[in-house]
């Protein structure tokens, strides 16, 4: 695989009273910014193609200057060649697919490896208005590829389609990923598409980033608090699916030696899927035999104790899993809880959500 | 129904003259239609206000006010007048003059509601597709803009091929040289030529219904 191209950001830019500020070196293939809508995604992607200037900073793409406020260089996007696939599509409604796609293509003559990765020359001379969401995304994606772009930006590529289509398209981003050997920014608040896709995923939360590192670690990572300001879910999990049942309505996963028991979905057994579960939607029992309707009781013990303004946030080990557990304070001093006790988690199964978005 | 070669005249010089204000007035519409419609500038408030002013003033004011600028003696007549030794007061130039300045609104603001309607993020999208800015213009807004410029254009033409008040004042009512269609009706209500009269008025009714039905057919779905 051929080294990436090392890509510097560091700005800053203002837009009312929002601002966004990142400081970060994109090292990987494909790099992912993870952040719920307003918290300057689509701000930072601008501002790296270029149709934004940021307000002082520099952005270098490998030895090569984009912007730096100091020096007054701004490369305009057109010179920028970066390839932009927009969550909206912003294909040429007055042009058919095949002169979108010619459309930024350096030898307009030649036919695009694009087409066929994304497996639409059927599609070639259809207007715009008479493509499904799933089709105008593809073209979009072979569009911005036939550019022979330096680099990919996408910007929530998927957050216009629903679950099947999405499904359908994310084999096409892989291949993208394999058959292209350019970095990809990738902009989403989709777990499971930065999971999927990324090499090195971005946690972007109020124009900052506020954590970063492998996808999957740092997800799962014991700080909640960077997912919980993402989506305010406070405990996701990665766990392999051992039964589904479909006449009861139930799939359990296994977490340890333990079961946990969710809503049914259609999965093959042995997957491994994410699930979410709320902090407030635990709660701690000191005894384990209970007569109440939850499904689910996990044995644990109590890592840590937090009391902040209103609650009091109790980090419970369970299996080796960090659950946090949001509760009252006079709940906390009824059950005399403490470091090292040992509790039982009780949680609904229909409480615990999947991540797929 | 006999039309008199006096009446085709003005009927002809009347197209003539619109169809010349038009092709003058298109290239700086369109700048000035993109200025307003896709940058800000300072002055831009100050820029629109100019442009649009003909429209509100009443068209005698106008007309006077350009009278007082090309006259032999005015700041672009006096100018013009030393270099070339031409007058431009009461001759066909000043009729499309002030026809020009009349319908140049219409135009504009049809070219600006065109490109307004056209997404920046399309525009954008082009830019970081390789496209530099007058190709963006060229290839995506224009195109995209372009009911709302034929409807300008058609708006403007029409008005140009009606406008009296600028017209009598700059230009005159001089038979076979500056009279216009409107200029012809008046004199021949003047005259109590009632039979004329009827012709003209006639004529320009489905001339303006033709270019209003030609309007509602390119700007309308």
């Amino acid at each position: 695989m051929v080294e990436s191209t090392k890509i510097r950001l560091d700005f800053r830019k203002s837009l009312g009273s929002f601002t966004l500020a990142v400081d970060c070196t994109l090292e990987t293939k494909v790099s992912a910014f993870l952040g719920v809508s307003g918290s300057g995604k689509s701000t930072l992607l601008n501002c790296v193609s270029g149709t934004l200037t940021p307000d002082e900073g520099e952005i270098a793409f490998g030895d090569e200057i984009l912007y730096a406020s100091a020096s007054k260089i701004n490369v305009p996007p057109e010179k920028r060649r970066f390839g932009y696939v927009f969550q909206e599509g912003y294909l040429f409604p007055h042009l058919t697919v095949a002169q979108n796609i010619r459309y930024g293509q350096p030898n307009p003559r030649k036919s695009s490896d694009a087409v066929d990765v994304l497996e639409i020359s059927e599609l070639l001379q259809r207007y715009p208005n008479e493509l499904s969401g799933g089709q105008r995304q593809r073209v979009a994606i072979a569009r911005a590829l036939a550019m022979e772009p330096r680099m990919l930006l996408m910007d929530e590529p998927l957050a216009a389609l629903d679950s099947a289509l999405k499904d359908r398209i994310i084999p096409y981003l892989h291949h993208v990923k394999e058959v292209f050997e350019i970095p990809i920014l990738y902009i989403t608040h989709a777990f499971s598409e930065a999971m999927t896709l990324a090499d090195e995923a971005f946690l972007i939360a109020d124009g900052e980033i506020v954590a970063s590192g492998e996808p999957h670690r740092l997800l799962t990572a014991p700080s909640a608090m960077p997912i919980a300001q993402l989506t305010g879910v406070e405990n996701i999990l990665f766990l392999p699916v051992t039964a589904s049942d479909k006449a009861r309505g139930l799939t359990v996963l296994e977490i340890g030696n333990q079961s946990l028991m969710i809503p049914y979905i259609d999965i093959k057994i042995g997957e491994v899927v994410p699930v979410a579960i709320r902090a407030e939607d635990i709660i701690i029992s000191l005894e384990p035999n209970l007569s109440i309707s939850a499904r689910n009781v996990l044995p644990g013990k109590i890592r840590n104790l937090d009391v902040k303004n209103d609650r009091t946030w109790v980090s419970i080990l369970v299996e080796r899993h960090h659950l946090a557990v949001k509760i009252t304070h006079e709940a906390r001093e009824q059950l005399q809880l403490r470091e090292g006790l040992a509790v039982y988690c009780v949680i609904k199964a229909s409480a615990i959500n999947l991540m797929w978005d | 129904m006999r039309i008199t070669p006096a009446e085709i005249a003005a009927l002809s010089l009347s197209i003539k003259v619109a169809l010349f204000s038009l092709v003058i007035m298109f290239p700086p519409g369109l700048l000035v239609g993109w200025l307003l419609a896709k940058r800000t500038f300072p002055g831009k408030a100050f820029l629109n206000t100019l442009v649009m002013c003909p429209l509100v003033l009443p068209p005698i004011v106008s007309g006077y006010v350009l009278l007082i600028l090309f006259g032999r003696h005015g700041f672009i007549g006096g100018f013009i007048y030393q270099i070339f030794g031409i007058e431009i007061v009461f001759s066909q130039v000043a009729v499309i003059i002030a026809v020009s300045i009349i319908s140049f609104p219409l135009l504009v603001r049809g070219i600006v509601t065109g490109m307004e309607s056209v997404p920046l993020e399309l525009e954008n999208a082009a830019r970081t597709l390789g496209a530099s800015p007058l190709k963006v213009f060229w290839t995506i807004t224009f195109p995209l803009a372009y009911r709302g410029i034929v409807g300008g254009t058609i708006l403007g033409f029409s008005k140009s091929l009606g406008e009296f008040g600028a017209t009598i004042m700059v230009a005159g009512n001089i038979p076979d040289k500056t009279q216009t269609m409107a200029l012809a009706i008046f004199s021949a209500v003047h005259l109590g030529e009632d039979a004329s009269v009827y012709r003209l008025v006639f004529i320009s009714t489905v001339v303006a219904f033709i270019a209003l039905w030609l309007t509602e057919r390119f700007t309308l779905r």
